[in-house]
């Protein structure tokens, strides 16, 4: 069935519509019209995001750069993150913790999505990422009845895709992992919160929880360092992350304490380095609900974008000063995906995709698919 | 006196239980609602043909007059069900294919210059048209075509643009019949809401469907803030975009934004939701009253077309007010009426990961 395409042809993309266009819940929909009066469809920014569908369906949408859904692939249930290859070739989308499957996507190619199962025992916590060169898939997974994070190492050369391994990552409740700069090392986020999928999303371990950043040797495993917050802030479950221009990862965080409390929510975590945590202005913290819903970089990494659903915002930072640099309202704004160094896209449960260029003026609404509501998170392909 | 007691605790801890316990809710807004709305377009449009008809058969004064009201009509019963979002108007992507919006990068019109260049003979059938991108099927594309950026009538001028306009009127006549139809089916999407249940894969309760409906008007008033006047008002008054209004080309801004608030209103009020909130938070539909006519009579105010009236003493401070309070009713609905009713709100704010 494979054929041998072009890897990065856009117009390979395009022919590869046509099969999933064929499982697509929209059948009726011409997919590509949307390039239609572009002057190419080479080198168009692409981003991918879970969905939920009104009708109740979950996938995998891959939109343009003015908020054209692409392509669509079903899911066997709800997703939450996608790891992209480093050539931008292979998708890997996560189901939603305690979910078991990941689906393999090579959306520019003619082929089949495989189907990727967690080993029993384990469950995936939505979040993975890929070897500097695209041979290994790390994934972060849950050891659920001895209550330890795991990152599954995935072989991702061959027909089969084989798991190798697994590294400890020495906490509870993986929730993101980044692969640094170095190519070398693994960054955990142990969300901290314990969780077992026979009491589905129930958090068991609130009052003792402690999460942790941890740098792991991606080949042996080893913990290279590990930070922990000050105890009066080990409520604040550490949860997704993006690496800035220099390296380092910024994380932010949901606070399981009272609500009556603004801690942080945002801090800068590098393997040698104290982790430094950022002020958000309290007339803005106080409206956040203690909760970051996803972390960004943009292209340069010199701007980190951290939303709040809950809260309608998205907040903006200078990545070297940790300065805040202001929030965009956005009801229900999740996903943020850089398009290039001075903007991001923003995706909302209301289906919008928004533009955002300047934290002053208001947000572009690009577009407003019907009956979708953006997932979590989003990612740019390119 | 034990006995009683005892039967309206049975009555109470049996009740929650049954899956259709908001049913009368969801009935009251399908049927006080949604078949009126959903029909009150399918006849609007279904006049747009022989208006289209009309104009490019005799180009005067008063067959111009005849197709501005029909689109204006149509318009307006578009603006009171958009916000509808699920069911009759998703299937076969009707809804995108009623009318591409938001389009702020002019997507409609770079592909309507490709059918107009290339004097593309399939646009002249609705079956075929079917079959084109979404962004040339419908109402934002007959707007297009048929009004000039002063918002006067141009069809008529052009035996090609006739031809399409026909076949995008009638292409958008047997949509709303569709998405009447399917809501005048009772094994349609209204027995999906209404028949919440282990058996139904997409509502496990009433409440879930309930909830389907009342998160549904608060996106429409985002749409209607964020969406519809946001854009047009811009960063600031000297970055003011009047041309960001729906359908501000034919002069159906104002029609569009009160239809939509209007239809919000009225879908709301159809609900019933007085009866299932607490008495603490009665107070909440008087202000909700008061908040929808401040909005109401401020669009009131404003001068069609507000391409033309957008720089007018007076307009651009209007239209800010109105968006403040959208945002009010807006909280107040998903805030204040959902936190009464204990309903629960978006998706990604809602149990997060």
């Amino acid at each position: 069935m494979a054929t041998n395409h072009s890897p990065l042809s856009r117009r390979g993309f395009l022919a590869a519509l046509g099969s999933l266009a064929a499982s697509s819940v929209f059948p009726g929909t011409p997919l590509a019209e949307s390039l239609i009066g572009r002057e190419t469809t080479d080198g168009v920014p692409l981003f991918a995001s879970a969905f939920k569908l009104e009708n109740g369906d979950y996938g995998v949408g891959i939109v343009d750069d003015l908020g054209q859904i692409l392509a669509r692939i079903s899911l066997p249930g709800r997703g939450h993150g996608i790891a992209v290859s480093p050539d931008g070739t292979r998708l890997v989308a996560f189901a939603r913790r305690p979910g078991t499957f990941a689906v393999v996507v090579r959306p520019f190619d003619e082929a089949e999505p495989q189907v990727l199962t967690a080993d029993p025992g384990r469950h995936y916590y939505g979040h993975g990422c890929f070897s500097a060169d695209g041979r290994l898939l790390y994934a972060v997974e849950n050891d659920f009845d001895k209550a330890r994070g795991v990152v599954g190492v995935y072989d991702m050369s061959g027909r089969e895709i084989r798991k190798l391994g697994e590294l400890e990552t020495n906490g509870i409740g993986p929730h993101d992992l980044l692969l640094a700069p170095d190519g070398k090392t693994l960054i955990v986020a142990n969300g901290g919160i314990k969780t077992h999928p026979d009491r589905a999303r129930e958090k068991l371990n609130l009052d003792t929880m402690t999460p942790s950043v941890a740098f792991l040797d991606r080949e042996t495993g080893d913990l290279l360092a590990e930070h922990r917050l000050s105890k009066d802030l080990h409520q604040l479950s550490l949860r997704h992350m993006a690496l800035d221009g220099q390296g380092r990862a910024w994380v932010g965080g949901q606070f399981e304490g009272p609500d009556t409390e603004t801690p942080p929510l945002v801090g800068i975590f590098s393997r040698d380095e104290v982790p430094v945590l950022t002020d958000i202005p309290g007339k803005t913290a106080s409206g956040l609900q203690n909760y970051i819903g996803s972390v960004t970089a943009n292209a340069s990494g010199d701007v980190i974008a951290t939303s709040a659903p809950r809260g309608g915002q998205t907040l903006f930072w200078n990545a070297a000063s940790g300065d805040f640099l202001g929030a965009q309202t956005i009801a229900d704004g999740c996903g943020v995906a850089p398009i290039d160094q001075g903007s991001f896209l923003i995706s909302d449960g209301n289906g919008a995709l928004s533009l955002v260029t300047d934290p002053e003026a208001p947000a572009e609404i690009l577009a407003r698919p019907p009956g979708i509501s953006w997932d979590n998170h989003m990612f740019a392909l390119t | 006196m034990r006995r009683l007691i005892l039967a309206v605790l049975t009555v109470f801890v049996v009740h929650p239980a049954t899956a259709t316990e908001f049913n009368p809710q969801i009935e009251g807004m399908i049927d006080g609602y949604i078949r009126p709305a959903t029909e009150q377009f399918a006849e609007t449009a279904a006049r747009l043909p022989a208006a289209v008809t009309a104009v490019c058969e005799t180009p005067d004064a008063q067959s111009k007059d005849g197709f501005k009201t029909a689109l204006s009509e149509t318009i307006g019963a578009f603006s009171k069900i958009h916000f509808l979002r699920y069911g009759p108007l998703l299937d076969e992507d009707r809804l995108s294919r009623l009318a591409f919006l938001p389009d702020p990068r002019g997507i409609t019109q770079r592909q309507m210059r490709k059918v107009l260049a290339a004097r593309d003979k399939e646009v002249h059938s609705a079956a075929d048209l079917a079959d084109k991108s979404v962004a040339v099927q419908g109402l934002t594309a007959l707007e297009l075509i048929a009004f000039s950026k002063t918002s006067e009538v141009v069809l008529g001028e052009d035996p090609f643009t006739c031809g399409y306009a026909l076949a995008i009127s009638e292409n958008v006549a047997a949509m709303a019949e569709a998405v009447a139809a399917g809501w005048t089916d009772p094994g349609g999407y209204s027995a999906v809401l209404l028949t919440a249940g282990a058996g139904n894969p997409r509502f496990q309760t009433s409440k879930e469907a309930l909830e389907n409906l009342f998160n549904s008007l608060v996106t429409g008033l985002i749409i209607a803030r964020d969406q519809d006047v946001l854009p047009a008002l811009g960063a600031s008054r000297a970055k003011a975009k009047p041309n960001r209004f729906p359908f501000s080309r034919s002069g159906n801004s104002v029609t569009f934004i009160s239809g939509e608030l209007d239809g919000i209103r009225q879908a709301l009020s159809s609900l019933g939701l007085e009866g299932l909130t607490p008495e603490d938070f009665t107070w909440i539909f008087g202000g909700l009253d008061f908040e929808f006519a401040n909005a109401q009579a401020l669009l009131d105010q404003l001068e069609r077309p507000l391409r033309q009236s957008f720089e007018e003493e007076g307009t651009y401070a209007k239209v800010e007010v109105l968006a403040i309070a959208l945002k009010s009713i807006r909280d107040t609905m998903a805030l204040e009426l959902a936190g009464a009713l204990e309903l629960a709100g978006g998706f990604n704010s809602l149990d997060g990961d």
